[in-house]
């Protein structure tokens, strides 16, 4: 969806995205030209059906609307973030692990945290980093 | 007034680039897959995640690079078919290692990461009304698993499809061209009807339809160590594409199945054979 201001005859650009309320985003887009502004309210089905897309809303590091990349799983996945269910002992992550995390999409990072936390436990470490990750890898014939 | 065409990008959502990012990232991670094959029917129940692991099987015993993607998201199977339930996601220096079966097989199914129990669930600002998004989240799912996870090189990735001969074309939009389909029917006029719908669906667009298995092409009898009709039809299909074998159904197949046991624990049986035999003639239909 482009938006155009018609009396300049000029593409607006996006200014902001407010957060999500009960489904609803606020995208404000100005002119360049004449610094008009308008404001687009989706309603739950448009902000849905963008979402769905797997697509971040707004600006590349600009305030997060969408969490259509968020795990869908997380709170099947007991020790997520989302899960509610933090097992007993906290595991670090060294900066290194966390950056190979990062390297994943959003939504399998949870459950990859979770199960390498648990193989870590199980094997008396409570300190992931990327020798951990990489014995988990052989130990599973990855 | 400018239409819509004249005006560069969108204004800042970004929304078409990131869905290119993403087509990208998928193509990067096939980039080393020589063979996409997608084995579909359009019917339910006429064992295509079986077929899918067990040619699979047979060709990993010819030596062959295979992986299996469940894209059953909704009724994964692979995951206990293959013992991969249970199985962990690391992460490599890039992508997510895939889970392998003891022979070697990498496999992504939901139900390494779902219990049986559950279903699979996405969070939705539209409060349900899944019928106007659920199809579109989960192709978007497929994209993030084919752009996040080391594929590799292989010889062969094969798409295990979940029913419905009108999710079969959505595959093969979303896939594109380079996709082959393998499709699967038993002696069974209404399975038969559906898998010639699925054939008429795809015939339309530009993929390869490599041919159709008939799977539970009657039953092996062990105690008689014969093949018996297992359905009424004699019938031959007349899909209007080539058929690559038949396999006949055996309850210790589907014990394997149940068990998450490999296709190189199973015997020297005529459903091997047959197998076998289906194998060859798809890695031939590929060349």
């Amino acid at each position: 969806m482009k938006f155009l201001c018609v009396p300049c005859d000029t593409p607006m650009k996006l200014q902001s995205v407010g957060p999500p309320e009960r489904g609803s985003l606020s995208i404000v887009y100005s002119c360049p030209e004449c610094g008009y502004e308008m404001a687009m309210l989706t309603n739950a089905y448009e902000t849905q059906a963008v979402q769905s897309l797997g697509v971040r809303i707004g600006p590349e590091g600009g305030t997060k609307t969408s969490d259509a990349s968020a795990c869908p799983f997380a709170a099947m996945i007991p020790g997520t973030e989302d899960g509610q269910a933090a097992e007993a002992t906290p595991v670090r992550w060294t900066a290194a692990a966390e950056a190979r995390l990062a390297n994943i999409p959003e939504f399998v990072r949870p459950m990859a945290r979770a199960g390498i936390e648990r193989y870590a436990r199980d094997n008396g470490c409570l300190e992931v980093d990327e020798k951990i990750l990489d014995a988990a890898r052989d130990f599973f014939g990855m | 007034m400018k239409s819509y065409h004249d005006i560069v990008g969108d204004g800042g959502s970004g929304i078409l680039e990131q869905v290119a990012e993403h087509r990208t990232r998928i193509a990067d991670g096939l980039a080393e897959v020589r063979h996409l094959v997608a084995v579909g029917s359009g019917k339910g129940g006429v064992g295509k995640s079986t077929l899918t692991l067990h040619l699979a099987g047979a060709l990993r015993a010819r030596g062959l690079r295979i992986a299996i993607l469940d894209a059953d998201f909704n009724g994964p199977s692979q995951a206990r078919m293959a013992g991969v339930q249970g199985a962990l996601f690391v992460p490599g220096s890039h992508k997510v290692s895939l889970p392998r079966t003891s022979n070697g097989i990498g496999v992504f199914s939901m139900g390494s990461v779902i219990p049986e129990s559950q279903a699979l669930e996405f969070e939705s600002a539209a409060q349900g009304e899944s019928q106007t998004w659920r199809a579109t989240r989960e192709f978007a799912l497929l994209g993030e698993i084919l752009g996040s996870f080391e594929w590799g090189a292989l010889d062969l990735l094969m798409f295990d499809l979940p029913p419905g001969a009108e999710r079969t074309v959505q595959y093969a939009d979303f896939l594109g061209p380079c996709i082959s389909f393998l499709l699967v029917t038993i002696p069974s006029e209404v399975a038969r009807g559906v898998v010639a719908r699925s054939v008429a669906a795809l015939s339309k667009g530009p993929n390869r339809i490599l041919g159709y298995v008939e799977n539970m092409s009657g039953y092996y009898c062990r105690d008689c160590n014969a093949i018996k009709p297992l359905f009424m039809s004699s019938e031959t299909p007349r899909l209007g594409i080539p058929c690559l074998g038949t396999v006949p159904f055996d309850p210790e197949l589907a014990r394997f199945c149940d068990g998450g046991i490999s296709f190189a624990e199973l015997g020297d049986t005529p459903v091997r054979r047959a197998l076998d035999d289906v194998a060859q003639q798809l890695l031939e239909s590929l060349i």
